[in-house]
């Protein structure tokens, strides 16, 4: 006999695995450190700061993970975008500038760091997706940080916040920004406007991470959960 | 036959992409690989770092293998769970095994965990995600003990416990509330225990047994299985056929012709040293 | 010659697929087999989407009249609501006629409610077993849209794949060449092997587990048992 259904295979495509099949499933999902990242030059130095959110979908999946990162010992750098790309140019970047200085016998120039970040990033700009900050400090030109976004451009400014809480507080730098602050100023400025974008932000959060470098050395400071600045809640 | 035959390249052969796409166009399912939807974990203690996985490997909604050997050899000092395609991740961490130990015959040290660290991620982000191993990489080495986890798009993460596969959301869970620096082995074992198996009930993707690495400063304690979670339903019946249940339809013999019959003493004993 | 896209079309010319689906897959697995002057019906009790388990509880078993029972599985949104509208029927007809409907009868509703709905089909894997006019097991199999198929024992459902060809094996003695065929199992023999063709269920399908339930009907009515599986 004939029968145009088959008991157990229905014509209309009801299979819900073959439906798990196609979409690829969360836990194999690319992460990305969809993020806030903020740098802010001073009198002496530099302030570079992240939160420490790490996403898979909706999953969190690292809630300390560290994206200040150093490159070399008097610059560090921030990132945003797909965890495994920004990692994957750090890692090279930071081979290609430890044989740099080795030749070169003294510490790379902020700018020479930033040039193989935008360079790396321009050159595969349409296979990368990373939005990287370069900050550092060296002693021809002072502290000073780079930007360089996803295109793969390269652009200095004395502030700026990246990633995608970044754009919850361009008002706050505008606003808030001063240049030549102390140190202590700077830091209190970075600090409060990554929270501020944890706020908001889903894809931000955890604890705040800071690097200040200046001509001493760097200094890294964890801001802990509990001890972010609060502001109209009290 | 050439005195110096070419060395076969590395990597992956492709020849068959625009056959196998032209196929799909078509209409041909292409065959499924064989997915461990799984619950992987690792979490670091005093003393060591202890691996946990479950057994269950999947094709759909099938349960494919029952029990999946998931916690892979890397080095004496190093071991690794693989989550996501089973047969991605036995060939990444089999090839970076291989590789291991080459580096360890060259530098004769032991080699440290980071190196397994470096040579997984880079291999998984050449491939841009399509090699779809989710792993927990831990060992101990002159620095002490480490773990980390790795996605297949070759980034990673290091932590101080770690979950992945489909389960690493239950798994997690059990981490997230009772996790704490600086346990025993003792505790750290229950803890592994109770998060793979959070996974194994809550999550369809995981099940059966539960499997153990322990690995310390004196040496590796591979458990398989450290724990049947489940025990096996009681069939009621017997299935065995009765004589004659297949039928014979055709009869037809080739009788044997003994030509020549030979007896050989063997006086030797068997050599089994090897 | 310029032409507007539609919906469906995007500029790269790639058909992309809706994203929504009025249907969900919530497993179940449904056996039945029957023999003279019983039927067994029964059902798994896991009720689950994707990879997760919504319940380790949910009887997919109803009891329609006293003699007849409906297993049913599939997306379950539907079997709430395919099964509401067949008890109100059921309920209307014994107004009507002041009896309670025949298990024959009452698997051709099930039918007609299923074809009704033929360009937008509950998704259910439906299995009703009862007793006929002589009081013997009968079971009734369906498709989604409301094929129908009387027999003696059958599987649906989830992991239908996996028990059905069992049965006609040890049920139905196909494919045995010294077997004594036509005839029915008893009682006892019945419910061994659906135990047996869950337990194996479980071992090897994800959407099968935690726990057996069974309807066993007589005339005397129906008796309900509950075996725990594993619950991976």
């Amino acid at each position: 006999m004939d029968v145009s259904f088959d008991r157990n295979q229905s014509s209309f495509d009801f299979n819900t695995v073959e439906a798990c099949d196609n979409v690829t499933p969360e836990w194999l999902e690319p992460d990305s450190t969809g993020t806030t990242i903020m740098a802010v030059e001073f009198a002496d130095g530099v302030v570079i700061g992240a939160d420490s959110r790490a996403t898979r979908g909706f999953y969190v999946s690292n809630r300390v993970s560290d994206k200040v990162n150093h490159v070399s010992d008097h610059i560090y750098c921030c990132r945003s975008g797909s965890a495994a790309d920004t990692q994957a140019i750090l890692d090279t970047i930071r081979y290609h500038l430890s044989f740099y200085e080795m030749e070169l016998g003294e510490p790379a120039l902020v700018k020479v760091a930033a040039n193989l970040f935008k360079e790396m990033c321009y050159t595969y700009r349409d296979q990368l997706t990373a939005g990287i900050i370069v900050a550092g400090w060296d002693k021809r030109y002072g502290g000073q940080v780079y930007s360089i976004p996803l295109g793969g451009m390269m652009v200095r400014q004395s502030a700026i916040a990246g990633g995608s809480g970044g754009t919850y507080i361009y008002g706050y730098i505008d606003k808030f920004y001063k240049p030549r602050m102390t140190r202590e100023e700077c830091i209190k400025f970075v600090i409060e406007g990554i929270s501020l974008a944890m706020e908001r932000d889903a894809s931000s959060g955890g604890v705040i991470r800071v690097a200040i470098i200046d001509k001493e050395g760097v200094e890294k400071k964890i801001i802990a959960g509990g001890d972010l600045p609060k502001f109209h809640e009290k | 036959m050439a005195l110096l035959p070419d060395l076969p390249k590395g990597g992956f052969v492709f020849e068959n992409f625009q056959r196998n796409e032209f196929l799909k166009a078509k209409g041909f399912r292409a065959p499924k690989a064989t997915k461990t939807g799984t619950t992987i974990v690792g979490c670091l203690v005093k003393d060591g770092v202890i691996l946990g996985a479950d057994t269950r490997a999947t094709s759909g909604s099938v349960i494919a293998d029952k029990y999946s050997d998931k916690i892979h050899y890397m080095a004496k000092n190093i071991y690794c769970c693989g989550a996501g395609t089973a047969a991605d991740t036995l060939y990444v961490t089999r090839m970076v095994s291989s590789n291991l130990e080459l580096h360890r015959l060259n530098t004769n040290r032991v080699v440290p965990v980071i190196c397994a660290l470096r040579m997984l991620k880079q291999h998984l982000f050449r491939y841009q995600g399509y090699v779809s191993a989710a792993l927990v990489l831990a060992g101990v080495d002159e620095d002490g003990a480490h773990l980390y986890s790795v996605t297949p798009h070759g980034s990673s993460d290091k932590l101080p416990f770690t979950t992945m596969g489909s389960g690493s959301l239950a798994a997690m869970a059990v981490f997230e509330t009772r996790w704490k620096p600086n346990m025993t082995i003792e505790e750290g074992k229950k803890l592994v225990r109770d998060s793979v198996a959070a996974g194994i009930f809550n999550d369809l993707g995981s099940g059966n047994n539960i499997d153990m690495c322990i690995i310390t400063r004196d040496g590796v304690d591979y458990m398989r299985p450290y724990e049947e979670a489940n025990l096996k339903g009681q069939r009621l019946n017997s299935y065995v056929f009765d004589k004659g249940a297949t039928p014979i339809l055709t009869v037809h013999t080739i009788p044997l012709e003994v030509e020549e019959v030979m007896v050989r003493h063997m006086d030797e004993t068997m050599d089994t040293s090897a | 010659m310029q032409r507007s896209l539609n919906n469906s079309e995007t500029l790269s010319g790639i058909i992309q697929k809706p994203q929504f689906s009025p249907y969900t897959d919530n497993g179940g697995t449904v056996i039945a087999v029957g023999g003279k002057g019983f039927v067994i019906i029964g059902c798994d009790s896991r009720l689950s989407s994707g990879y997760t388990i919504n319940t380790r509880f949910q009887p997919k078993l109803f009891k329609l009249t006293p003699q007849t029972v409906l297993g049913s599985a599939g997306c379950w949104c539907d079997v709430l609501t395919f099964v509401r509208l067949i008890e109100a029927r059921l309920k209307m007809y014994s107004y009507e006629h002041n009896k309670t409907m025949s298990t024959p009868a009452t698997a051709q509703l099930v039918s007609i409610m299923l074809y009704y709905k033929r360009f937008f089909p509950y998704y259910v894997s439906n299995l009703v077993a009862g007793l006929d006019e002589e009081g013997n097991g009968v079971v009734y199999s369906y498709d989604p849209v409301g094929h129908c198929e009387q027999s003696t024992y059958c599987a649906t459902g989830s992991s239908s794949a996996f028990i059905q060809p069992l049965l006609d094996n040890y049920v139905g003695k196909k494919n045995i060449a010294n077997a004594e065929k036509g005839k029915l199992l008893t009682q006892e023999e019945a419910l061994r092997v659906v135990n047996d063709a869950f337990v194996s269920a479980t071992e090897r399908n994800m959407y099968c587990g935690d726990s057996i339930i069974l309807n066993i009907i007589t005339e005397k009515g129906i008796e309900e048992r509950v075996i725990p599986l594993r619950k991976d």
